[in-house]
């Protein structure tokens, strides 16, 4: 080993307590930021992945302005021809054709105002989540049959089961009155309140029938391969798109959840910035110390000719040192934390009806992943360095006679 | 305890001995305790914020209800007792406010667009103090009277829906035997509200116009009670039940609104467990110095041993101490958050993100709240705390044996 | 009256693997109003003995009696009690009390044994002004001589008129005037007040204010005479 090396080593245990009460520091705020770091980066995968495969897909054709006003006559012309000509363009079964209305749904002894989809049932299943869960009955079938599948709470609202019929009101494309009688042939439940007790779905064909629609609807619903391929399919898709249709990306359909994840995140990123800080004081403290208490050692040794700037270089070398010793033991123990939690998963109390709110499940299995351990403990690594900074400028101003005088 | 004025004015010496050491750590330790009252106030002015605004919209600290409705919020499940029955019993029982109201699914239909919304029939008057709607910000005109003949509806309802002040709509309901009951209203006014979804969601019409349109006589489906606090709504609780028998559901605020509920004991837990994670990063700091002032000084400590200074007091010295540190950096910490959080009080616009805040339930201007009882908790908790990591460093202190330690070089 | 009496008493030190005798079975009865000089070569273990009859350190055998108690079997917080009431000490180094000043340090006993703020307040004064420290009493002791520190610690010592003072080279940092002024000093308190001294040196100039002269080498005593004091 280099004697410098080795001597910086060799300082570093000579207070072996206050050493490792400063690697303390480090491991704790090191293990809480890979935990927390992995653990919130998990979350936000799983609040865009399970927000987007209930119903908006990566990204939707739609016309300009549906977007934010969901009005009737703001139609996809020839919906089905569309999507399917993007299946084929894009050789991806992900893509599927969708009309939405607004109508009055009454059972024998209730009535509750829903939203009526219309969608492909045999390409629907790879966009939303919804057709896979069916608790009750199946997911429709043919295209044109005046079927109807609705959530679970709105079943039970309306005091109706698979078998029964609703009768649907509402407008017509053209504004015209439009009623029609639909057999229920099935009842999903998402756990998510809003759609459970406000949605429906029915076959595109018959949709397009009761409402009026001759061929058009709303939405083409696309999920790329993953959340990463998006814009690339993005682009693919607007270029091929007539002026009067648009192509939104997730972020546009759901605002919020983008939002959502920057406000958490920036609260998120203050804590951790504080950890940070609260750490770095910490080795200033110890570094502080440990130059000042040296201040007749370092006198001696610079009488004899070494220069300040190599005392200084030592004092970090030391830092570095037990910085080092503090990143590999908290990125250690954090990773470690996180993959027991990975398997076991994690919940406290109150995160289920939290966790509803962003179409979480009530408990969460973090993933381990290198890029989320190694960022908290470098960061904590690089303020260590810079906290060392001024007690090893410090030195510079040492007069090797006044220093020999202090004890 | 006549030892305590030496044991005192030493430990506040010793803490200036190194007043570098000691500026580095009152440093650190104000900084923490800026930073847990600041994201205290921060989280806590948001969590009021929504529960004031999920309130008022609910609204009620307490509820009374037809044991169906919560489950089935049909206008089959009304409250049993009339608009005259309710008044005997709760008029004079002392809320800060109560009303009973009118509340139904139905379908808004403009010439052009239909939605479902929310039907709420109110008495305007009654429920001017509590309502998430400030009656004197809506274009037009707010309700009136029970028996208003017009609608008001969220500005943004209005854009979706094509409509404006002055125009026509009709509302579309059930009555109690599941026949249709409709009616055309004017539009007389539009609110704004904190949040977006409640501009979509919500249409007021007179109590009287809605039970006239809903066939329901002099009946509601809900009524709705105000104390003065909302974190204690027990006693307002018991004076509601105490006047219904087992007929009606009596809820609380937490109990319709769970995920508000949760909210509130997540937050309080959530900034407990903030608390205790900058003291813990600050606790290494902590005993660190104490660990270097003790051992600095060790032959001071045998010195006084000698002279005759009980082991105790060396104990209660080296508390002192760390206590005096603690003491400072949290005054100076406390000061810092309260230079910070005052100019802020008058909001923090973040609407940058407001559709994000409103899936979390929050408006997307922040009010910080410094909340007295929330400094005092994170004060006594980081004293506590660090009144058990010195207890170690200070037993050591007292332990030396007067002879070793003033030979000790 | 016995003021203080060793028993026989023995302390080893383990220095590596070799054994020192810091006191080898020594035996020593000291008379109530006694002034006893202890001399010795350096390493004698002069210390050592006065550290053993101020309860400082356990001796491993024998019996330290002081003001007709045994001492050897007391618990912490009685020598503690002993010490405040009974003794004063003045020690070969490191006496002060670094963040306190010169009267503080003085008071320093005081304030533990409870005494008034008033009359600690005058008492201090007196005896700074008796070693001669009137104008430094608020100097910390980084910002005093060697000798004035030493006089504050004898100042300490005395101020509330212990019946034992046990001094280990008092006059160590002190020109031959102002240990002559400090060894009158003593002798005037053992005179007045019938003070027993007990003071570990090297200086001749201290031998001669003794009643009793102790030699000790190798931690025994060697010689042991009573002489006219100066
Ligand atoms: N803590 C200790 N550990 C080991 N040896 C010790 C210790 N204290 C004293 N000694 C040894 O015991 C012997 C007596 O020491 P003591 O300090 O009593 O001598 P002294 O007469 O006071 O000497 P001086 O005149 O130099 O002050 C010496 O040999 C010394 O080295
Ligand atoms: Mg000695």
């Amino acid at each position: 080993m280099n004697i410098v090396l080795r001597l910086a080593w060799r300082n570093l245990w000579r207070h072996a307590r206050r050493t490792w009460l400063t690697i303390g520091a480090m491991v704790f705020s090191n293990t809480l930021l890979v935990f927390m770091i992995s653990f919130q980066f998990s979350m936000y995968g799983l609040m865009i992945d399970n927000t987007l495969q209930v119903f908006s897909g990566h990204m939707q054709v739609q016309a300009p302005g549906y977007k934010d006003d969901q009005k009737m006559r703001q139609v996809v012309l020839d919906v089905q021809p569309l999507a399917e000509r993007l299946r084929g363009e894009l050789d991806s079964e992900t893509i599927a054709a969708r009309g939405w209305a607004f109508g009055l749904a009454s059972s024998e002894e209730r009535s509750y105002g829903i939203g009526i989809y219309g969608v492909e049932p045999e390409f629907e299943g790879n966009v939303s989540n919804i057709p896979g869960l069916i608790k009750d009955g199946q997911y429709l079938g043919k295209s044109d049959a005046m079927d109807i599948v609705i959530g679970g709470m709105l079943a039970r609202n309306l005091r109706v089961g698979v078998g029964d019929e609703l009768t649907l009101l509402g407008s017509g494309l053209d504004g015209s009155f439009a009623a029609a009688v639909v057999t229920i042939v099935g009842v999903f439940e998402s756990g998510v309140k809003e759609i459970d007790r406000n949605i429906a779905e029915m076959p595109l064909g018959a949709f397009q029938e009761v409402f009026y629609m001759e061929g058009a609807g709303h939405q083409v619903v696309v999920l790329a391969p993953t959340l990463n391929d998006a814009p690339l399919v993005e682009r693919r898709i607007a270029a091929t798109l007539p002026d009067n249709l648009v192509v939104h990306d997730w972020v546009a359909l759901q605002p919020g959840l983008k939002q959502a994840i920057q406000a958490d995140m920036s609260s998120a990123f203050f804590m951790y910035g504080i950890l940070v800080i609260l750490v770095a004081f910490s080795v200033l403290n110890t570094q502080l110390m440990s130059v000042l208490e040296r201040t007749h050692e370092f006198g001696v040794v610079m009488a004899l000719g070494m220069r300040p700037g190599r005392l200084g270089r030592l004092v970090m070398l030391e830092t570095t040192l037990m910085g080092l010793i503090g990143f590999l033991l908290g990125a250690a123990v954090g990773a470690l934390l996180t993959y027991w939690f990975s398997v076991n998963g994690l919940s406290y109390p109150g995160m289920e009806e939290m966790a509803a709110n962003f179409n979480l499940p009530g408990r969460v299995y973090p993933q381990v992943s290198l890029l989320k351990t190694l960022f908290g403990p470098a960061v904590v690594f690089l303020f260590t360095l810079l906290a060392a900074v001024y007690p090893a400028l410090r030195l510079r101003r040492l007069h090797p006679v006044e220093a020999m005088r202090t004890i | 305890m006549r030892m305590l004025p030496v044991l005192i004015r030493l430990a506040w010496r010793y803490l200036w001995r190194n007043h570098r050491r000691t500026i580095v750590m009152l440093s650190a330790i104000s900084i923490g305790a800026w930073a847990m009252i600041f994201m205290t106030a921060l989280t806590r002015g948001m969590v009021d914020q929504m529960i004031t605004d999920g309130i008022s919209v609910l609204p009620g600290h307490v509820q009374l209800h037809n044991p169906e409705y919560l489950d089935d919020p049909s206008i089959t499940n009304r409250v049993s007792l009339t608009e005259a029955e309710l008044e005997t019993r709760y008029a004079d029982a002392g809320f800060e406010a109560w009303a009973s109201r009118v509340r139904v699914p139905a379908v808004i239909t403009s010439e052009r667009e239909s939605r479902g919304v929310t039907l709420l029939g109110i008495d305007p008057i009654a429920e001017r103090d509590f309502s998430f709607v400030d009656y004197d910000k809506v274009d037009g005109r707010f309700l009136e009277s029970p028996d208003d003949s017009g609608v008001v509806i969220g500005a943004k309802l209005a854009d979706t829906l094509d409509t404006e002040v002055g125009k026509r709509i009709v509302l579309m309901s059930q009555d109690p035997d599941n026949e249709i009951a409709d009616r055309g209203f004017r539009v007389v006014g539009l609110f704004h509200a904190n949040m977006e979804t409640y501009e979509d969601t919500y249409a007021f019409i007179g109590k009287k116009t809605a039970q006239k349109m809903l066939r329901i006589g002099d009946t509601t489906t809900e009524v709705v009670f105000f104390g003065n606090d909302y974190r204690n709504v027990e006693p307002t609780y018991e004076k509601v039940a105490a006047a219904v028998d087992d007929s009606m559901r009596v809820s609380r605020w937490t109990e319709v609104d769970t995920y508000l509920g949760t909210m509130l004991s997540v937050m309080d837990g959530f900034m407990l467990i903030w608390v205790v994670v900058i003291f813990l990063a600050l606790s290494f700091g902590l005993v660190n110095t104490l660990v270097m002032a003790v051992f600095e000084r060790v032959r001071e400590i045998g010195l006084m041993l000698a002279l005759g200074m009980k082991p105790a007091s060396i104990l209660g010295q080296i508390i002192i101490e760390s206590m005096m540190l603690l003491a400072v950096g949290l005054l100076i910490g406390d000061a810092l958050a309260w230079l910070t959080v005052k100019p802020l009080e008058s909001g923090i616009d973040i609407s940058v993100v407001a559709k994000g805040m409103e899936m979390f339930g929050a408006s997307s201007v922040l009010y910080p709240k410094l909340h007295m009882d929330d400094v005092i908790l994170s004060n006594v908790v980081v004293l506590i705390l660090g009144f058990l990591a010195s207890l170690s460093p200070a037993w050591r202190a007292s332990r030396y044996e007067p002879v070793e330690a003033i030979t000790k070089v | 009256m016995t003021a203080v009496r060793c028993v026989d008493i023995c302390k080893t030190y383990r220095q590596g693997d070799q054994d020192i005798k810091a006191l080898d079975h020594l035996s020593i009865d000291i008379e109530k109003g006694d002034f006893v000089c202890l001399m010795s070569p350096s390493g004698g273990g002069k210390t050592t003995l006065l550290n053993a009859i101020g309860g400082l350190d356990i001796p491993d055998s024998g019996e330290v009696w002081v003001a007709e108690q045994r001492i050897d079997q007391m618990s912490k917080g009685q020598l503690a009690d002993l010490r405040l009431a009974n003794v004063g000490f003045v020690f070969q180094a490191y006496n002060l009390i670094p963040v306190l000043t010169a009267q503080e340090n003085v008071e320093f006993v005081m304030q533990v044994q409870g005494v008034p703020a008033k009359e600690r307040r005058s008492k201090s004064l007196a005896i700074l002004e008796e070693v001669g420290l009137r104008d430094l009493e608020d100097r910390r002791p980084a910002e005093m001589s060697g000798g004035q520190q030493q006089r504050v610690a004898v100042a300490r010592a005395i101020v509330s008129r212990p019946e034992l003072v046990l001094a280990d080279e008092p006059t160590a940092n002190l020109d031959s005037r102002t240990s002559d002024e400090l060894m009158e000093l003593f002798t005037e308190l053992n005179k007045n007040h019938s003070t027993t001294f007990v003071i570990a040196t090297h200086d001749q100039r201290v031998q001669r204010y003794a009643k009793r002269l102790v030699r000790m080498r190798d931690g025994r005593i060697v010689d042991d005479i009573e002489q006219d004091a100066a």
